[in-house]
C-alpha cells in the first residue's frame, strides 16, 4: 500500500529515559498505527543535526510501553507517490499530546542513532523485508518512537519513511482471491 | 540466492563537520569504537526474532546468532533464549500476524492472545 514519510522539524530535545514522559516537542516524533489491526513498516530514520554549538544527541528508536493519546499533534505526513491514492485510515502521528508516550526498557531500543547536533546527520535505511513493524495500536507493539535518551541535547530535524502495509486482515485475503477469479490486473482495485 | 548480506541494511553517521561524539559515548550506546569520529558506515541486520537492529562489528571473531527455524541471523538476546528454549522459532513477522488475527477476532488483548498461541512470552516487562 502507501509509503509515507513522516518529518519533523527544527525539535529541541529533551532528554528522557526508558519508562518516563516524554515532553511535547521534545522528542522527534511517535508513530502509531491507526486501528487495533494497522501494520506498518518503518524502512529509513534520518536525522540532521542543527544545533550552533556542539551537542551530543543520543537518538533512540524503538517501541513504547505507554502511547500517545488524547489532543495529538505536531509533524507533517506525506504520500510519497504522489500519484497513490492514500487509504482512508491514516497512521497516527506527533509530537504533542496529553499521554506523553514512554519508550519501553526492554523494546525501546531497536535502533541507536549517537551523533554531534552540531551538523551532524544520521540514517539508517533497512534492506526490503527487513524493516521495523508497527503493530495495531497499543502497548508495547503499536508505537514507536524517535526520541533522545538521557544525555541528549541539541536541536534537530528528523523524518522517517514508513508503508501502511494492512489495515485488516480480510484485506489480503480478499485480494489473493480477487486475483485467481479475475486475473492479477484486478488486485490494485482492492489492495 | 538469498545471502546473509542480502538481508542486510545499512547504518551511516557522518561527524565530519564537528567534533563528534567521544567513544566511551558511542560505545555505551552499543556502537563500535570510533563510529562517533568523521564519517562511519556500516552494514547492520535486523534480528527476525525482536527486530532490533544490530550494527555489525567487523572486530568480532564470535560466530553471530542464527535460527535454523527462519534462516535468519539474530540478535545475542534472542540467541540466548533461542537457546535456553531448545531452539524455538518465533519470528516477529508471524508473530505480528497472530496479532493482527487476534485484533480481527475481537480479542481483548491480542499481544496476549498471539503468546499463547505461540507458547512463548515475547513482551518482558515495560
Amino acid at each position: 500500500m502507501a509509503r509515507f514519510s513522516l518529518a519533523s522539524q527544527s525539535v529541541t530535545l529533551t532528554a528522557v529515559g526508558d519508562t518516563a514522559n516524554m515532553t511535547d516537542s521534545g522528542y522527534a516524533f511517535f508513530l502509531q498505527g491507526g486501528s487495533s489491526t494497522m501494520q506498518l513498516r518503518v524502512s529509513e530514520v534520518q536525522a540532521g543535526g542543527e544545533s550552533t554549538s556542539s551537542a551530543t544527541a543520543l537518538m533512540v528508536f524503538g517501541r513504547d510501553s505507554t502511547v500517545a493519546a488524547t489532543s495529538i499533534s505536531g509533524c507533517t505526513n506525506a504520500n510519497i507517490d504522489g500519484s497513490s491514492v492514500a487509504p482512508g485510515t491514516l497512521a497516527v502521528f506527533g509530537r504533542v499530546s496529553t499521554t506523553k508516550p514512554q519508550r519501553s526498557a526492554t523494546l525501546g531500543h531497536l535502533l541507536q542513532h549517537s551523533f554531534n547536533a552540531f551538523g551532524g546527520l544520521v540514517r539508517w535505511q533497512a534492506r526490503q523485508g527487513e524493516e521495523i513493524t508497527v503493530i495495531g495500536n497499543t502497548a508495547s507493539l503499536g508505537e514507536l518512537s524517535y526520541s533522545g535518551h538521557t544525555g541528549s541535547s541539541g536541536i534537530l530535524s528528523a523524518h522517517c519513511v514508513y508503508e501502511l502495509v494492512a489495515l485488516a486482515v480480510g484485506i489480503p485475503a480478499l485480494a489473493m482471491i480477487v486475483k485467481m477469479v479475475l486475473g492479477a490486473s484486478a488486485v490494485g482495485l482492492v489492495a | 540466492m538469498r545471502s546473509l548480506a542480502s538481508l542486510e541494511g545499512v547504518l551511516l553517521i557522518d561527524n565530519r563537520c564537528n567534533d563528534g561524539v567521544p567513544d566511551e559515548i558511542v560505545v555505551s550506546q552499543g556502537l563500535p569504537a570510533g563510529s562517533g569520529r568523521g564519517i562511519f558506515e556500516e552494514a547492520c541486520y535486523t534480528c527476525s526474532h525482536c527486530e532490533a537492529q544490530v550494527v555489525k562489528n567487523r572486530d568480532r571473531t564470535r560466530p553471530r546468532g542464527f535460527c535454523k527455524g527462519c534462516n535468519h541471523v539474530i540478535c545475542d538476546a534472542c540467541d540466548a533464549r533461542y537457546h535456553a528454549s531448545s531452539h524455538q522459532c518465533v519470528p516477529f513477522k508471524a508473530f505480528a500476524e497472530e496479532v493482527r488475527n487476534a485484533a480481527e477476532k475481537g480479542a481483548a488483548d491480542p499481544i496476549a492472545e498471539a503468546e499463547v498461541y505461540f507458547h512463548q512470552r515475547l513482551i518482558i516487562g515495560a
